[in-house]
Order: C-alpha cells, then sequence, then structure tokens
C-alpha cells in the first residue's frame, strides 16, 4: 500500500506539466527583480522602466490584446531570485520573464526557466556566460567587455601622451571585479603600462591608502570600477589628495547618485554608457518625456535596459502573431513561450538602447555606445552628462 | 499535488535545508558555545562541491564516477570541514561567550574574502553552470530530508550519551564540568567541528540546488539570521532550531502577496518573539505542556 503510494507519487512528479494550457488576456509578461534589500535601488528603476515600456506598448497592444506586468520580488540572493522565478511560471503563467537584476541571481534561476522552457530576458546581468545558460536565455545588457573600452578610447583622444595608468577597483562587487578586467586587457592592448593596482571594498570610506600609491606611481589616467558611494568617496579622496589626470568611471558611476557623494570633484570623469538620455530616436523620445514627466529627472542605464526588455518582449509578441497567423490567446501557453524564444532572436528591434538584436545564443548585438563625461554646476550640488564626441 | 510541488517544492527544500543549518549552530550551543562559523563552512562545503563538479582538474573523476561523485562531494566537503574547523577551534574555543561570536565572525568575513579573491572560487561571479542531480527542486527533498532525519536522530542520540551529558554540563558550567573530569577543550571543539560537518555537507548538497555557488553565500547576514532561527525557535531543544528554521524561513515567502509589508510583519515577529518568548517556541511549548500537567494533576487531587 505504502509503496503504491509512492509510485504515484513519482510517477505524478515525472508526468509534468503536460495538459494544454491557453494563454490568458492581457498576456502576462512576468518582471522578477530586486524589490527590496541593498539591490532594490537598481530593481526599482528597473520597474519604473518596465512599467513606462507596458504603458507604451499597451497604447497599440499585441494587435489589439494589450500586455499586463506581473512583478515578483526576488530580493538580492539566489533563492529569492527562485522562488520569484517558479511563482511567475508556475501560478502567473507568465509567457516570458524580465530579470533577475544581479548577474548572480541569473546563474540561480534562469536555468530553472530554462529547464521549463520560458524565455527569460536580463535587464541588467552583465556577467560573462549568462546567455550561455540556455537557449531560452537572453539579454539586453551588453556585457561590460563591449562598452568598457569605449572610454578608454577616448581618454586617449583628449590626452593623447597618457602613458602611466592606475587601475583600481571594488574587490566585492560581481561587477566591479569582471569589468576591470576588460580595462586591465584593453589598457595592455592599447600599448600602455598599468603601473599601480589598486583594491578596496564597497563599503569602505577612507581611501588615502589607494589615492596615496595612486599619487606615488604619478599617472595620467585612473580607471575606477565601483559603486557610487564608495567610488565617488574614492574620486573625492583622489583629488583632495592632488590627483591631476584624467579618470575614467565604470559602469557603478552610470547614476546621477554619484553627485551628492563627490560633489565638484566628480567634474570630468568619463563614463562608457550603454544608454544616454540623449539618444535620437522616436521611442528613447516617448520613454525619456514620460520620465521626465514624472520624475522630474533623467533615466538611468537600468530603467532603459528594463524598458527595452519589455519592450522586446511586447513586439516578440506581435512577431508570433504574424509568423503563425493565430491570436496569441488562441495559442497554448508552451507554444506561445517557445515560438516567442525564436521570435525575440530574429530581428532587430528600436528602443532607447537603440537599434539591438539578439544573436541566436541571446547575446545582444547593439549598434551604438557612448561617452559621457561628468559637467558638475557651479556650487557642486547637482550635475549632468554630456555626451563627448 | 504536482501543482503544489511546482510552487512550493522549492521553498520546502529550501525550510529543509535552513533547519539543517540551524541544527549546525545547535551543537556546539548544546555545549554553551555561542558560535557563528557555520555559513563559512556552508561556503566551503558549498565550493568543495562546485569546483568538483565543474573543474577541468576533476573531469576523469566525474567520467569515471557518474553520479557517485555526489556521495564523493559530501564526504569530502565534510572532511575538509572537520580538519578547518579542528584547527580554527582549537585555538578559537579559548575564547567564551560574545568573544568566540567575534571571532567565528571574522573567520567567516576571512573566508568569505578569502573566496572573493581566488580564481579558483571564480572571484565575485561564482561559479555558474554546476551540474544536477535531480530534474526538479523538488527532487533535492530526497538529499536533504534523509540528511535531516539522521541529524534529528544522531543529536538525539547525542544528548543521552556519555558525551552529550558531557556537552549539557560544560553549557552549565564550565568550571565545575572540568573539576568533575571532564576534558572542556576536547568536548568544546568536537561540538564545534560536528556543526561544522553538517554545515559543510548542507553547503555541498545546496551548490547543485541552487544551481551556482558565490562567496554572498557564507557571509555575516547568514550568521545572524542562523542564529535568529535557534533563538526564535529555542536553544535548548532539538527541535526549537528546526521550528525556528521553518518559521523564519517560510515568512518572507508565504507573505509574498503582502509584497513590502511582509518585510515589516517578518519583523515583528522577530520583536515579538524575543521579548515573549525568551527560551524561544520550543521553550515556550514545554512550560505550556508542564503548566497544563500540574493544573491536570491538581484537578485530580494530587500532590
Amino acid at each position: 500500500m505504502r509503496r503504491s503510494v509512492l509510485v504515484t507519487l513519482l510517477l505524478t512528479l515525472c508526468a509534468g506539466a503536460a495538459y494544454a494550457e491557453h494563454v490568458t488576456a492581457p498576456i502576462p509578461v512576468g518582471i522578477a527583480v530586486a524589490q527590496t534589500s541593498n539591490v532594490a535601488l537598481f530593481g526599482q528603476e528597473q520597474i519604473i522602466g518596465a512599467k513606462i515600456a507596458e504603458k507604451y506598448f499597451n497604447k497599440s497592444g499585441v494587435n489589439g490584446t494589450p500586455i499586463k506586468l506581473v512583478s515578483q520580488d526576488t530580493g538580492g540572493d539566489e533563492a529569492g531570485a527562485i522562488n520569484a522565478f517558479q511563482n511567475l511560471i508556475n501560478q502567473e503563467k507568465v509567457v516570458g520573464i524580465v530579470g533577475p537584476t544581479l548577474s548572480q541571481q541569473a546563474f540561480s534561476a534562469d536555468p530553472i526557466a530554462n529547464r521549463l522552457k520560458v524565455p527569460v530576458v536580463g535587464p541588467s546581468n552583465t556577467a560573462k556566460g549568462i546567455p550561455q545558460i540556455g537557449e531560452y536565455i537572453g539579454r539586453v545588457s551588453a556585457p561590460v567587455a563591449k562598452v568598457a573600452p569605449f572610454a578608454l578610447k577616448q581618454a586617449l583622444k583628449q590626452n593623447p601622451k597618457i602613458k602611466k595608468v592606475a587601475v583600481l577597483y571594488a574587490q566585492n562587487d560581481a561587477f566591479s571585479a569582471s569589468e576591470t578586467v576588460t580595462f586591465q586587457e584593453t589598457v595592455k592592448s592599447m600599448k600602455l603600462e598599468i603601473v599601480t593596482l589598486q583594491k578596496f571594498m564597497t563599503t569602505d570610506t577612507d581611501f588615502t591608502t589607494q589615492a596615496t600609491a595612486v599619487l606615488g606611481a604619478n599617472v595620467d589616467l585612473a580607471i575606477v570600477s565601483g559603486l557610487a558611494a564608495d567610488g565617488g568617496n574614492l574620486v573625492k579622496q583622489l583629488r583632495q589628495l592632488g590627483y591631476k589626470g584624467i579618470i575614467i568611471g565604470g559602469n557603478g558611476f552610470n547614476t546621477a547618485n554619484l553627485f551628492p557623494v563627490c560633489g565638484k570633484n566628480c567634474d570630468g570623469i568619463l563614463v562608457a554608457q550603454a544608454y544616454s538620455p540623449e539618444a535620437n530616436n522616436p521611442v528613447n523620445k516617448a520613454f525619456v518625456d514620460e520620465y521626465r514627466r514624472t520624475y522630474k529627472k533623467d533615466p538611468s542605464q537600468f530603467s532603459a535596459q528594463a524598458f527595452a526588455a519589455v519592450q522586446v518582449f511586447g513586439e516578440g509578441l506581435r512577431r508570433v502573431e504574424a509568423a503563425t497567423k493565430k491570436k496569441i490567446t488562441q495559442l497554448e501557453l508552451s507554444v506561445v513561450r517557445t515560438e516567442l524564444n525564436k521570435a525575440l532572436r530574429s530581428g532587430s528591434f528600436v528602443t532607447p538602447l537603440g537599434e539591438i538584436s539578439l544573436d541566436n545564443e541571446g547575446e545582444i548585438n547593439q549598434k551604438t555606445f557612448y561617452v559621457s563625461q561628468i559637467k558638475m554646476d557651479a556650487n557642486g550640488k547637482s550635475g549632468k552628462f554630456v555626451i563627448v564626441k | 499535488m504536482e501543482e503544489f510541488l511546482q510552487n512550493y517544492g522549492f521553498l520546502l527544500v529550501t525550510l529543509v535545508q535552513q533547519s539543517l543549518l540551524a541544527m549546525s549552530l545547535y551543537f556546539p550551543l548544546s555545549a554553551g558555545q555561542l558560535s557563528l562559523a557555520s555559513p563559512g563552512f556552508y561556503a566551503l562545503g558549498g565550493y568543495v562541491a562546485a569546483i568538483m563538479a565543474t573543474a577541468d582538474y576533476f573531469a576523469p573523476w566525474r567520467d569515471a564516477l557518474g553520479w557517485a561523485i555526489f556521495p564523493l562531494e559530501w564526504l569530502i566537503a565534510g572532511l575538509v570541514s572537520a580538519l578547518l574547523a579542528f584547527l580554527v577551534g582549537v585555538p578559537a574555543l579559548r575564547l567564551r561567550g560574545i568573544y568566540l561570536a567575534l571571532a567565528t565572525i571574522a573567520f567567516v568575513e576571512i573566508l568569505r574574502v578569502v573566496c572573493l579573491n581566488l580564481a579558483i572560487t571564480g572571484g565575485a561571479i561564482g561559479i555558474f553552470g554546476i551540474p544536477q542531480l535531480f530534474e526538479s527542486r523538488w527532487g533535492y527533498i530526497w538529499i536533504f530530508g534523509p540528511l535531516l532525519v539522521i541529524t534529528l536522530i544522531f543529536s538525539y542520540r547525542l544528548d543521552r550519551s556519555r558525551v552529550g551529558r558531557a556537552f549539557k554540563a560544560i553549557r552549565e558550567d564550565e568550571l565545575a564540568a572540568g573539576a568533575m573530569g571532564i576534558n572542556p577543550t576536547h568536548y568544546k571543539v568536537l561540538s564545534f567541528v560536528i556543526g561544522a560537518v553538517l554545515a559543510g555537507i548542507v553547503g555541498a548538497m545546496s551548490a547543485p540546488f541552487l544551481n551556482t555557488w558565490n562567496a554572498r553565500q557564507g557571509t555575516f547576514d547568514a550568521s545572524i539570521s542562523y542564529l535568529a532561527y535557534v533563538l526564535i525557535g529555542g536553544g535548548r531543544s532539538l527541535w526549537g532550531p528546526m521550528l525556528g528554521a521553518v518559521l523564519l524561513a517560510s515568512l518572507p515567502e508565504l507573505l509574498r502577496p503582502l509584497k513590502d509589508a511582509r518585510l515589516i510583519i517578518n519583523g515583528m515577529v522577530l520583536v515579538i518573539a524575543s521579548i515573549y518568548l525568551p527560551f524561544g517556541i520550543a521553550g515556550a511549548l514545554q512550560r505550556l505542556k508542564l503548566s497544563t500537567l500540574k493544573r491536570y494533576a491538581s484537578l485530580r487531587g494530587g500532590r
């Protein structure tokens, strides 16, 4: 008796979701990003971007059928991401998922979506190896290796005499740690010399040691990979101790949150960006206008990438309808998920990031990148990123 | 049933996993040692398993052993944890109370920074693409479940053995225990090593369960969570840590529909429980049982 119960239990476990389910209208698209924990600053920017995208896309919808964003909080850890993904896939029956926020979370939760054949588009996963997790995993966030070199080229343009370089990075931040490798490789490939390599923690506040080392090495260029709070303080202390050369900031500097930290010492920092609010295309104009109207400031890269992720899902659904000649709501959920994944990888999309497409692996091909220089106001309280050509 | 497991399978296995980690804190605590080193050994075990499962060096082993590589990972994770726990435990357990807690926090932190900087542990990104033992997350109950049962039986038997009584004697009064001929250092290190081995094995099982392993797994935050499990559940009973882990780990997920309010409720439970239940939930239940028994006895006119 007991054994037969066990066998039936195992059988039901193995059977899986074989029965047919149809997609409901409005079409649910999942967004699983960090709305709590210390990553929430990014996650909330992503939610804002995704919500604007939902509104923008639903002006026409998928040939009339609107999409509906369903959000689940991942928190900042791996288990939270898995829980959020499973909730979206099994309970909310979403056609695809935008998320998660961190690359480490993606390595944990993406394999689950991939096994269940649910397309995922990462809005901010920049680590190496994310699209390679599986055939259902893609991203709209260009990997650091693509973006970082642009800032270096710009620095050389401003001062062709640069020879000695100092590289500094936050060793406990995954993004910064992988970004600095790219920076170091680019520096070497440009025949420049790294004379000092300094590490710090995102929780540090005193950077005297690192700043002194940089000044002692007498460099013309300092490259900093860190987050806003620590990176900003590092720049401030570097300048206060008398560093005069050019400073390149990594992607962590790509936020207005930096300005209050280093004040007028932020002035002149070069940052390579995958997104600029000044990018000239109609989708970006609509996005920036809407964002400015509500939040009275320029959107960040995180918002723009989340917008792009929702947008590619929406337009992908349109392509599915065009290919199958059926309404999405007439199709089975599993069919929509598979077809949508194919549609994401066929052809390009015009998003706030410019023209992008996903290759067969799911990796983003982005046409344009930007290099901006920070310009602070005279009072040193507020500033902006100005594109340098 | 099937749909339920689809949705909550991962959560259920997480509860068992967290219970095991709470138990790993319970062993040193039963000998009166407030050690917060468990996340360190958990992280270490996970790295051992992740490296054995992905590194090229171990490829011939994986080909030769097939699925048997998994038990081998657990075994090696347990052994490495035991060795490190012994090396750390002998000097660290000379410290008492809050100082021991501080030393073990430092140990966890050192381990974390080392893992962040080594190439073999994948730096800050960690190790990913870990081969799977089961297709579904729920499948992992078949390894975590038996481990929990074994741990409970072990702990139940230990409480009633010579060693368990020695632990208790040291917990109540180390000097008195020493005077009675118990070697406190020996038993303190033993309790520390038992907890470390358990945490290491749980880590090794968790690496495939979470698909990836990185330095964020063993942190100070985790130390505090495990301590909360034991404090809220009750550190003097075998069931306390389990109860605490199940309650505290499931609350945020069960309260998911409440969105942001869930964190407030989670915090309130912690505060209320620590004020009104000084011996944890298990302690409160024990007292409830005693007082009912007494009332029952007085009704019968006993005593």
